[in-house]
């Protein structure tokens, strides 16, 4: 098993998480475990943002500290906000932007998401979207746009397959892809580019994330950029 | 790997219809060779989603080849007379230590009238049964094990996303289990279940070769449980339970 570093993270959280509020979300526990798990870095996004006020939430997010990359989020309930957000957001230095569709209730069809969509990739920020890829991907599609799908399962391998191949910038994160294979087929498959590691840090625990990654058979070049160089080509800007 | 046996008491066999290139029971020895786990008691794929009795037949055939393995026999409960034949075929062949409910695929609750059968033609048989549990239909088994005092069920997946309501459900049944495998990793699930229910009711699964046995290592290992109660997790309570003690350690001497 790999004891190398995880240089990046896609999925950790901060703020408060009011479903789960015995658990620890302030940033110096969850750089500490992430620390622990041999984590480099978490992009990292509040909860506040998520469940209640995105302006606010993307404050806290910004002052979340070293070994943190800062996310932005939206809410995509009140849209009409989300340009002015989103350039304040650029004009801080973030490079990616987190959708919470199933958290506030919006589906991919719905006209705010669809507004945010177009605002995100209009701005060349990088889009992590939470929700089965199978019904989220078409707000994405044949627009050359690239995009870490947080939640795609190992029982929905074959679908992501099928869209990687058509979409050179989808790319999934690792956390669900818990049979004892589908990380090895998302890479034999459609290649290392198309997979980043995600733990969601402390919302989920972390080791049956890492642990997976670091058993992961991969070679050496896959397994690094699995776990760095893909985010990292991701978030240059284009 | 650990410094002791470790009893999976939830595995598969056999192949399942996603994207997923592991039917053979090669997968199976590979995964338990990478996590040290000593013995499986695996139910046949094909069993749980489909055919219970031609499942069952094709892994009584694996499990007679790889002394590692024991199996679930798998119940659906809309067949109780497949059921009893079953029970009665592969009686004293060593092969099978329990029993497999799912609820999902025949379509029945834990609280319908045809799992309350099954469990009572399973009462005649004293049977250790695997239940696939999901939300708050876990509160429904102490019921069932009051109405059937020589059974001992084991709450697949602790309930999955309602945790918290296994751990209410197990706390006051002694002859209830819990086992914590599920692509749910929720933070400090597993912790919150070993601080309120007996350690003598925990037991380690997997669900492999569905799902990868990093998950539910990773799972406990995150639960920092004390050491007693971690071995009573991994091993000693499957052990007492299937009477496994001899040939688990066996399984793990000679690794």
């Amino acid at each position: 098993m790999r004891a190398d570093p995880i240089r990046y993270d896609c999925d950790t959280l901060c703020g408060t998480w009011p479903a789960r509020a015995e658990l620890d979300f302030r940033p110096a526990a969850v750089r500490a475990k992430l620390t622990a798990a041999g984590i480099e870095t978490g992009l990292v996004c509040s909860g506040r943002g998520a469940w209640f006020d995105d302006v606010d939430g993307n404050t806290e997010t910004l002052a979340a500290g070293p070994g943190f990359l800062p996310v932005a989020t939206i809410n995509l309930r009140h849209a009409l906000r989300a340009e002015a957000e989103l350039d304040r957001m650029v004009a801080a230095g973030v490079r990616a932007v987190r959708l919470f569709g199933p958290l506030q209730g919006c589906e991919p069809v719905f006209p705010g998401y669809r507004h945010v969509v177009d605002a995100v990739l209009a701005r060349g920020l990088l889009p992590l979207v939470e929700g089965d890829v199978r019904g989220c991907w078409p707000a994405f599609a044949d627009r050359g746009a690239r995009v870490v799908f947080l939640d795609v399962h190992a029982y929905h391998v074959a679908d992501f397959v099928l869209l990687a191949r058509r979409e050179p910038g989808f790319v999934a994160s690792t956390r669900l892809l818990n049979a004892p294979d589908s990380i090895e087929t998302v890479v034999g498959e459609v290649g290392a580019e198309h997979l980043v590691f995600g733990s969601r840090t402390p919302l989920h625990d972390t080791s049956p994330a890492t642990l997976r990654m670091r058993g992961a058979r991969l070679s050496d070049a896959d397994w690094a950029a699995v776990t760095g160089g893909t985010l990292e080509a991701l978030l240059e800007k284009p | 790997m650990k410094n002791h046996p470790v009893i999976d008491v939830h595995g598969h066999w056999g192949p399942w219809f996603f994207a997923m290139d592991i039917g053979d029971v090669a997968e199976n020895l590979r995964v338990m060779d990478e996590w040290g786990i000593s013995l499986q008691i695996v139910s046949a794929s094909e069993a749980v989603t489909y055919d219970a009795p031609g499942g069952n037949a094709k892994l009584a055939e694996i499990l007679a080849a790889n002394p590692r393995l024991r199996g679930y026999l798998v119940a659906n409960p809309n067949d109780p007379a497949a059921t009893e034949a079953d029970l009665k075929r592969y009686a004293g062949s060593g092969l099978f230590c329990g029993v497999k409910i799912h609820t999902g695929y025949p379509r029945r609750e834990i609280s319908s009238p045809q799992m309350r059968d099954t469990f009572a033609l399973l009462d005649e048989y004293a049977a250790t049964i695997l239940i696939h549990t999901w939300g708050g239909d876990v509160l429904d088994l102490p019921g069932l094990l009051a109405a059937n005092p020589r059974l001992r069920v084991i709450a697949a997946h602790m309930g999955a996303n309602r945790w918290d309501l296994a751990a209410e459900a197990a706390r006051g049944c002694d002859r209830l289990y819990l086992e914590p495998s599920c692509s749910i990793t929720d933070a400090g699930q597993v912790a919150h279940v070993a601080a309120r229910v007996p350690a003598t009711q925990l037991l380690f699964g997997t669900d492999a070769t569905l799902i990868d046995p990093a998950v539910s290592f990773g799972l406990v290992e995150d639960a920092a449980l004390d050491p007693a109660t971690a071995e009573a997790l991994y091993w000693r309570n499957a052990a007492a339970l299937f009477d496994l003690a001899a040939p688990a350690q066996a399984a793990y001497a000679a690794r």
